[in-house]
């Protein structure tokens, strides 16, 4: 017996490993300000409604490895309550980048609705 | 059942033990930056659930220790310093001598070498001062405040450290400050810090930045002097029609057939110091990892 809930788990994850970093630069490409993780997380989440999207851990190193290589930065700030907050910011170059990936993004949902629909 | 977010950071730790200490590091600051925030939020908007029920909500919403470690070890095995992924090639030898010359990590050591000489006066004169004012100063009351921005600056300055030898020599450093617990009185702040066998590992490598900066700049004075004197030669001559050497104000002439000689030994000289160069550049990336991370 295929154990359909654990498979379903491991597609969502398989399929969030790409979509987290057009996610996330999204979301920073429409933002004014600089934003720091939690505020990132709690925006996705009123998206999302019910079902998250992923666990808002996960984002994080999502965060560094897009930091990492150019597409974000990010500068550290004190905050009023707590430990200091990483703020971040999309470049120029993650700008770019996001409008390559916005158009992978409509050709692969474009093919993935005909393959479900058949036509 | 997670008590606390100390709790939390532990499990979070243990997990990601076979995980590189920068990645830990980050993964800890991540965690403890979003876990209090989120925290905060729950309490304000529910302030009738307990501490404890808050925390799992929220944790619910960041995932387990296990899945974010897990999550972490993931983007890292896909991410390694810009540096590190250029140099996978497999070439002859000679060709890896030469080839140094293309090597981004030889002429970010060279150019670290460079750096070192400054930054380790800076770290030196800055540690010592600050040791011997927090020292000196413990006797009044107003000592103690000096003492404590003294060891937070040393702090902020490893980072800035890490920084510098991620950049320039490729060996990962930790991005993100780590946090020591919230909400504590300055003075047990202070103790944490002296307490804290990092703080002083820290502090001696400033001090002794100071003598690697030293030796460093020297070395690469020295042996650049060296190659574009040996390089000079020919030219010198040919062009001032005098001799290079001089002697009690006799000038010694190098023959012709010796001058593509020298302009050889002065490139290999050099290309050697290259070299010599990028293995020192790891090297020192790995001295300084031992003692500004926290493992």
């Amino acid at each position: 017996m295929v154990d359909s809930s654990a498979l379903t788990k491991k597609f969502q994850k398989e399929m969030n490993a790409g979509i987290a970093s057009l996610v996330l630069l999204s979301v920073l490409d429409k933002s004014k300000k600089p934003m720091y993780g939690y505020q990132i997380a709690k925006l996705l989440e009123d998206y999302s409604g019910d079902d998250s999207f992923m666990k808002q851990g996960a984002l994080y190193p999502v965060l560094h490895s897009l930091e990492s290589n150019g597409l974000l930065e990010s500068k550290v700030e004190p905050s009023v309550s707590g430990p200091p907050r990483r703020y971040y910011e999309i470049t120029s170059e993650g700008r770019e980048t996001l409008v390559i990936w916005q158009g992978v993004w409509k050709q692969m949902k474009s093919l993935v609705d005909r393959a479900i629909k058949g036509a | 059942m997670i008590k606390s977010i100390e709790q939390y950071l532990d499990m979070l730790k243990a997990e990601l033990s076979a995980s590189d200490a920068a990645t830990v590091q980050d993964a800890l600051a991540d965690a403890e930056e979003h876990l209090r925030a989120a925290l905060a939020n729950v309490r304000e908007v529910q302030p009738e659930i307990s501490e404890e029920e808050a925390l799992a909500h929220v944790i619910e919403d960041y995932g387990s220790p296990a899945e974010t470690a897990s999550a972490y070890m993931e983007v890292e095995r896909r991410t390694v310093p810009q540096l590190i992924r250029e140099t996978s090639k497999n070439v002859s030898p000679l060709g890896n001598f030469f080839g140094v010359y293309t090597d981004a990590r030889a002429w970010g050591a060279l150019l670290y070498m460079l750096i070192a000489f400054v930054t380790g006066i800076f770290y030196f004169t800055w540690a010592i001062t600050g040791l011997s004012l927090s020292v000196s100063l413990s006797i009044f009351i107003f000592g103690l405040p000096v003492a404590l921005l003294f060891l937070l600056s040393v702090q902020g300055l490893a980072l800035l450290e890490g920084r510098i030898v991620e950049a320039l020599l490729g060996v990962r450093m930790p991005r993100r400050p780590l946090f020591t617990q919230r909400g504590l009185k300055w003075l047990e702040r202070l103790k944490l810090l002296v307490l804290d066998k990092h703080t002083w590992l820290s502090i001696l490598y400033m001090i002794i930045q100071f003598v690697f900066g030293t030796i460093y700049f020297v070395l690469f004075v020295t042996i650049l002097s060296f190659s574009l004197s040996f390089i000079a030669i020919p030219f010198v001559q040919e062009i001032l029609g005098v001799g290079a050497i001089m002697n009690n104000d006799v000038r010694y002439t190098f023959p012709t057939w010796s001058y593509p000689l020298l302009i050889f030994g002065g490139v290999l000289l050099w290309t050697a110091f290259m070299n010599i160069a990028r293995g020192v550049g790891q090297l020192h990336g790995r001295l300084a990892k031992s003692m500004l991370v926290t493992d």
